[in-house]
Parts: C-alpha cells; structure tokens; sequence
C-alpha cells in the first residue's frame, strides 16, 4: 500500500493527521522537516519513504560528519 | 589517544617511501618518479627531476656507480637491473630544455665560504647560491673541478657546472688558498672540501659524517677530503647545504633528510614480492652511442614502480576508500578530537566498515594492523561519546540478551566442577541448536564436561566498547573460577582468538580437536569435493585448521584448496550496518573464492554463505554425520533457539528449568509473507521488536489507521532506534505484517 498518499488518523483522538514541522535530532545535530502529525496529541509518524529514503540519507551524512 | 600512539600502528609502513633503488642512491633520487617520466617520453620533466636531485647531471650520470642497480627489485624475477644510469645519459641527451634550477625568493642572511671547487664544493656552493645565500668559492688553482679535470670528458662537465651555476650568483676566488680559518672570520659558515688529502684546518678529526660539521661551530666539511668518492661528494655537497642554511637560520645544526649514502641501506630489503610480475628481459641499445629516445622509453617502462600497496590490493575495504595507511593513522587521530559542527570527522564510515579480520596485517610486509588501529579508533570514538551507535546496536542487544537472558553456566550433571566445559559461543546454539547438543554429548561422554551458554564479547569488543568487553571477560572469569578452572572447549574461532588475547591463562582447546581425536567418529560429507573456508579469526590456529582438514578427509570429501588463507567472509567487526554495499561486494567474492561447496566451521560464516545462496556444510554436520541444512533461522528463531537450550540444559545439569521472563506480547503471531520475513532479517529487524510495537500500541491506542484498507502504523521507540510497524490486525492477537522499518534519528514536535 502506498503509505505516503493515505490520510492517517490518529486512533486516540480520531483526527486526521495535518503536516506539521518536527525538530529532528541525530548525534547532537537537529533540523526541522514537515511531517503528518496528530493535530490533537502531537504523536509523529514517519512513513516508510521517509524512514528509507531521505532520513536514511541524512543519517548517513551526519555519521560522517 | 595521542598522535604519536596512532601513528605507531602504521609506522612500518613504507607505502609512499621511496624505493629499495632510491634508498641506496645517495642523492635519493625517486628512480620509481624518475623512469616513469622516460617511459612516458617526458624527457624535460625526468631532466628537471634528476637535476634537483644530482645539482649536477652531467658528472654524475657520468661517475656515478649506480649502486641502485644491485637493489632493483626486477632481479628477483630473473631479469636484470634496470639500466638507469643509460636512461639517464638519454634523458640529458634528449630533454629539449635543459636550464639552471632558480628559485625566486629574497636573498638570505649570512655568508658562506667554500674551500675548495671540486665537485664537493661546487655542489655545496650551488645549493647555498640557489636559496640566495651569499657564497664565495675559494680555489688555490686556477680553474674550478678539482681533481676532475683529468677526467677525458671534462669538458661537458664543465660546461653543465657553467649551466647549472647560470642562475644563481656565487663569488669565486679562483688562484686563492685559505692558508688559515681566522682569514675567513668575516663568514657566517665555512665548507671545507679541499680533496684527498687536502688541508682541514684540524677540523677533520672531529668530523661528524651525519652532519658534516665538527667541533669548531660553523665549521663543516665533506668530498673527497673526508674519504668519500666523487658521487657521494657531490651528494654531502647538496646535504651539507641544507644544513648549513639550517644553521644560518637557526645557529644550530640538525640532520637533514637524506643527508648520507648510509642512511636507509636497511630499507632496501623491503621487497614486495611482486608475484605475477612478468619478466621482461633487458633492452639493449643498438648503437655504441646510447640509447635511442625509443629504447631508453622501453627500458624504463621496464621498471617495476615498487611501492607497497599489499593491504590496498587485497581488502576490499581499504580500496574501496582509497586512504593509505599513514593518512588512515592521522585521521583516527584527528577523528577523535572532532567536533561537529565545528569540524568534521573524517574517517567516520572507513573505521566502522572493516572487518578487523586481520588480513591486511598478514599480507604486510611489516605485519601492519590496519583492522587493529580501527578497532582502536572505535574504543576512542566509544570514550569521547561519538561513535555511531545505531551502527552496532543489534549486536550490542544481541549480546545483552547472550549474556542476560539466554546465558548458562553448568558443570556436568551431579558435579560441582569439571574438567572441561563447552563454550559454543553465541552464535552456535541460536543457529544450529542442534549442533550444540550433539557435540556436547559427544564431548561429555568422554570426559567430565561442564556447559558454558554465552558470549565471548566480541560484539562489545568490535563495537570498542571495551568496558563492556572487560567486564563480560571477569564474568566469564568468576564462573570459571567457580566450575574449578576447567579448559574451554571452543567451537568459535573469535571466542578462541579474543581470550587467546585477553585471558591468555585460561586454558582451550577447539571443539573440532576433540572430536578429531575420537576413534569413533564418523563422518559424513554431503559433497564428494570441497573447500575448507577458514574463519579470519582462525588465521592464527594452525592446530584447529589441521582438525577440521582431518575430519573432512576422514568423511572421504577431497579438498580444493582456497588461493588465500582465513579471509573474512564479511561478518567480522559487524560492519554490515555501516556499509551494506561493501558488505554484499565481500561476501559476494567470497563466495565466488571457489567453485567447490565450502565446508566452514564458523556459524556466522555458514549462515552468511547459506543466505548468500553458497552451498556450505558446517564441520559438525560433516563430523556428527547430520544432513546439511540450507536455510538460516530469523532472529527471533534463533532466540527461541538460544532460549530451548539453556533450558534443556539447566534441567539436564542443574536438574530444574530455570524461570523464563516471557514477555506479555509473547502470545502475539505475525503473518508475513517469505520475502519481508526476509527482509526483515537483512535489515536486522526482529519480530519480537514488532510484536512488541504492536503490543504496546494495541493496548494503548497509540497508533495511526486507515480506515479505507483497515492498516495501522505504530512505532516503538528503543534507546538507539526507533522502529515502526505497518500492519493489519486479522483475529484476536494474529497481526498481518505489510512492512516494519526502523531508524535512527529522535524526533519531537516543534514547540508551539
């Protein structure tokens, strides 16, 4: 299934999630990126795509660094 | 770490240095440089290289003895020297520009005085002319050269002393003898290079021949004076420059690089072997007057580039990121003291992409450990905070759970103490349980064997957590102490190599040994031909590697030797999470090392090959007679297996079932389809971290859902990774898996 196009909601409160922008933080460095959040309880999801592709990406440079 | 420490592991290298024929040329000329610019027909570039380095390339390409000759390294193939010292003839012959060195620079303080203008004096006064020193050359006779005007072809030689001095500004006092030092008081610095037997002012015998100076400061002496020939003159010449502007600057005097034709003779043994290396035989110029550009182009094509690149050439790991030793040893140093964002590290993903297999140590001339200075930059990355650890956490949790929950320490059954106890390492157990259990009963019915169920500490040890390391090795120590200090009885290679290492006074044995010794083993082979694929960490046990040879012969299997001795099959120093691609690329060549079935007798190595699709047998399915299986067990199976055996084994010797911990979504089942399952496993996701997940989400509500496909996504958050499920929930406690992921940033919600 395709993750990234489906609207979740959040199961606790029954909301859809909306993006929002999350603090992201990896060996003592942090950034921000939109991602589908729980409007009401603040919970974050990280689908597959982002989990794979660009945060894996960046979790590599960041090692290098 | 300190940088002198770093560097001592890399010291012996002489990766870069120059070569065996360049350390014995007493002007160290880079002859390796040097052909390959005549091989190439760059004959301008091989002339300004050779005329740096000589200061004068007419008399010396004509005196010169080529001491190079009897260290080329092409005589060990056979062939003879290359002939440099013809090439260079043909490279003063051929180069189309052929002009004075000049720097341009201010003039220096100080002034200099030569004695003598022989080539010794000459060579000294250019050097000291080039770099804007003020230089006067006295000469008693009338002409310069010294003794070599008797030479028959003088007069070139005197013309390239007129070209080579064209483009730099020296006095000479020709027709003046020096008859004291006092008369030469208005100098900074004196060179005294009067020929044999000539005047030295009582200076020689307090001649120092590394530094050519002597008692009287200032004072420094060197040609044919102090004994040596025309060449090696003309090289204390050049020397003796650099160290007499060192002491203008400095007003003391130390040894400069290459300063004598002594220096470095050890280093011309370094040979490298260069198996495979075609012969070729010498070229022989057609005409008595030299060679023609083409055949001097020929024979210096002929040279072999000696350099050691021996670890590069044969670990995947050191090619693939093209860093030479004495640069990996400075930037582990560096790496250590890193800070980002303010500065980088540098060598971050090389560090924890080797094997720490040791092969680039035992393919060394020198025996250089680059795995092991690796390692160390891992234990320092550890210390400072600022190793990776998402990089080794499944390992690390594999070891907590090898050591906590799935560990045992029994002696045989109704004993206190044994003789022997059986360490099948962690691996084993989890992955062929069944192994475990055999051989153990094999080994105890013939002598009073105890179990030992745990973990040498290698993931610790590969990870540089050496704390962790050290205090799993005193566990093991204690209930060593306490079973009465019984031999081990090792099936794993690195557990034998790491307490080989670090507690050398407990006494081992391998497994295979033992069996080997029993008149009553029967072994099976399922493969009539095989090769026998060593553990990197057996590199070192001649006597275990004999053992398994011995049982396989005995099943009646021949043997197909591998071209190379205890390569790692890529599971060592747990780097596959680090560099997956380089990780597929090594077990790939290994698994192409032959086209026999290998016969393996590492639990990692038989599991890495059989996931790879390489036909494999593990020695004790060849020694126990058991049928060879293909597959490889999930993480979570091979948990439940390491769980079993620790059971089964406490009821048998201790005569109780230890409590197990069953966790609360143990009563959970996945449903995935073969190809996540696997998945999963190569991404080193558990299912007991899914189920967990999903436990926790179901209870708590915690999770997201669509409600069009009936899918929910949960995540779990685990000290280093957080991993997440996406699943759909079939009957009562049954959950269909449609992918789980992992990673390993931390994320929270923008403060409002």
């Amino acid at each position: 299934m395709n993750v990234e196009n489906t609207i979740w909601r959040c199961a606790r409160c029954d909301v859809p999630l909306i993006m929002k922008k999350t603090v992201f933080n990896y060996l003592g460095q942090s950034f921000t990126h939109d991602v589908p959040c729980c409007p009401s309880c603040g919970n974050v999801l990280i689908t597959p795509e982002l989990a794979r592709g660009k945060m894996a990406q960046v979790e590599e440079q960041l090692e290098d660094k | 770490m300190k940088l002198e420490e770093a560097l001592s592991y890399t010291e012996k290298c002489f990766n870069g240095e120059p070569a065996t024929c360049s350390w014995a040329c007493p002007f160290r000329l880079d002859i390796r440089d040097f052909l390959g610019k005549a091989e190439n027909g760059k004959w301008n570039a091989a002339y300004k290289l050779y005329r740096n380095a000589v200061a004068f390339p007419v008399a010396v390409s004509l005196l010169c003895d080529a001491p190079c000759r009897s260290r080329c390294q092409r005589q060990a193939l056979g062939d003879a020297p290359i002939a440099v010292l013809d090439i260079e003839a043909a490279v003063i012959k051929y180069a189309g520009t052929k002009k004075a060195q000049k720097y341009v620079i201010p003039p220096k303080e100080g002034r200099v005085a030569v004695i003598g203008a022989g080539l010794a004096g000459l060579s000294c006064a250019l050097g000291l002319a080039q770099k804007r020193i003020d230089v006067t050359v006295y000469e008693r006779e009338a002409q310069l050269g010294g003794a070599l005007r008797m030479h028959p072809r003088f007069d070139e030689i005197a013309q390239d002393i007129q070209l080579q001095f064209s483009a730099a500004e020296a006095e000479f006092r020709l027709g003046e003898e020096i008859a004291s030092l006092e008369s030469l008081a208005g100098y900074s610095a004196v060179y005294i290079a009067t020929g044999t037997d000539g005047e030295h002012f009582g200076c020689l015998e307090s001649w120092d021949s590394a530094l050519f100076s002597c008692s009287t400061p200032g004072v420094f002496l060197g040609g044919a004076l102090t004994g040596s020939s025309p060449v090696e003159g003309i090289a204390q010449g050049i020397a003796a420059a650099r160290n007499i502007e060192i002491y203008l600057q400095l007003g003391k005097i130390s040894e400069s690089y290459g300063a004598s034709s002594g220096d470095g003779l050890e280093n011309c043994g370094r040979s490298i072997g260069h198996e495979g290396a075609e012969s070729i035989p010498a070229v022989i110029a057609a005409s008595p007057d030299g060679y023609t550009s083409e055949e001097a182009a020929r024979e210096a094509a002929r040279c072999l580039k000696c350099d050691c690149d021996k670890c590069m050439s044969s670990c995947e790991m050191l090619r693939a990121f093209r860093k030479k030793p004495h640069k990996i040893a400075t930037e582990v140093y560096t790496d250590q003291n890193a800070s980002p964002p303010y500065s980088s590290h540098t060598i971050t993903r090389e560090t924890f992409s080797c094997n720490i297999c040791g092969y680039c140590k035992s393919v060394c001339p020198e025996g250089v450990d680059i795995g092991a200075l690796l390692r160390v930059s891992r234990a320092e990355r550890m210390n400072a905070g600022s190793a990776p650890a998402a990089l080794h956490d499944f390992w690390m949790r594999e070891m907590d759970f090898n050591t906590g929950e799935a560990a045992l320490c029994a002696p045989p059954p109704g004993a206190h103490e044994c003789e022997y106890v059986f360490f099948p390492g962690c691996q084993l157990g989890a992955s062929r349980p069944d192994h475990v259990r055999l051989a153990y009963g094999l080994i105890n019915s013939n002598n009073n064997c105890g179990i030992y169920l745990g973990c040498c500490g290698a993931p610790a040890w590969w990870a540089g957590d050496d704390r962790r390391f050290f205090a799993n090795l005193s566990a093991i120590r204690a209930n060593w102490e306490s079973l009465g200090r019984p031999i081990f009885v090792f099936a794993c290679a690195t557990c034998v190599g790491l307490f080989g290492a670090f507690a050398p006074d407990i006494a081992f044995i391998s497994l295979y040994e033992l069996l080997d010794a029993l008149d009553s083993l029967a072994p099976v082979c399922a493969f009539g031909r095989v090769s026998v694929f060593d553990p990197c960490s057996a590199r070192g046990g001649k006597a275990m590697r004999a053992a398994v040879r011995s049982i396989v012969a005995r099943s009646g299997a021949e043997i197909a030797p591998l071209p190379e001795l205890g390569r790692c099959c890529g599971y060592g120093g747990h780097m596959r999470v680090a560099n997956p691609k380089l990780y597929d690329e090594i077990v790939s060549n290994r698994a192409a090392a032959s086209g026999e079935p290998y016969i393996v007798y590492c639990a990692n190595c038989r599991e890495v090959f059989a996931a790879y699709g390489k036909e494999c047998s593990h020695i004790l399915d060849v020694a126990l007679g058991l049928a060879t299986t293909a597959g490889v067990p999930t993480i979570s199976e091979k948990r439940a297996n390491s769980l079993e055996l620790r059971e089964e084994f406490a009821f048998c010797n201790l005569g109780s079932r230890p409590p197990r911990s069953v966790p609360r979504w143990d009563g959970i089942s996945l449903v995935m389809g073969a190809q996540l399952r696997e998945r999963l496993d190569r991404e080193l996701i558990a299912q007991d971290d899914i189920k967990e997940a999903i436990f926790m989400a179901q209870s708590s509500g915690a999770y997201f859902t669509d409600e069009a496909s009936g899918a929910r996504i949960c995540s779990l958050v685990k000290p280093v990774l957080t991993y997440w499920a996406l699943y759909k929930p079939l009957e009562s406690g049954i959950y269909e898996i449609l992918d789980a992921y992992c990673h390993r940033m931390r994320f929270e919600p923008e403060a409002r």
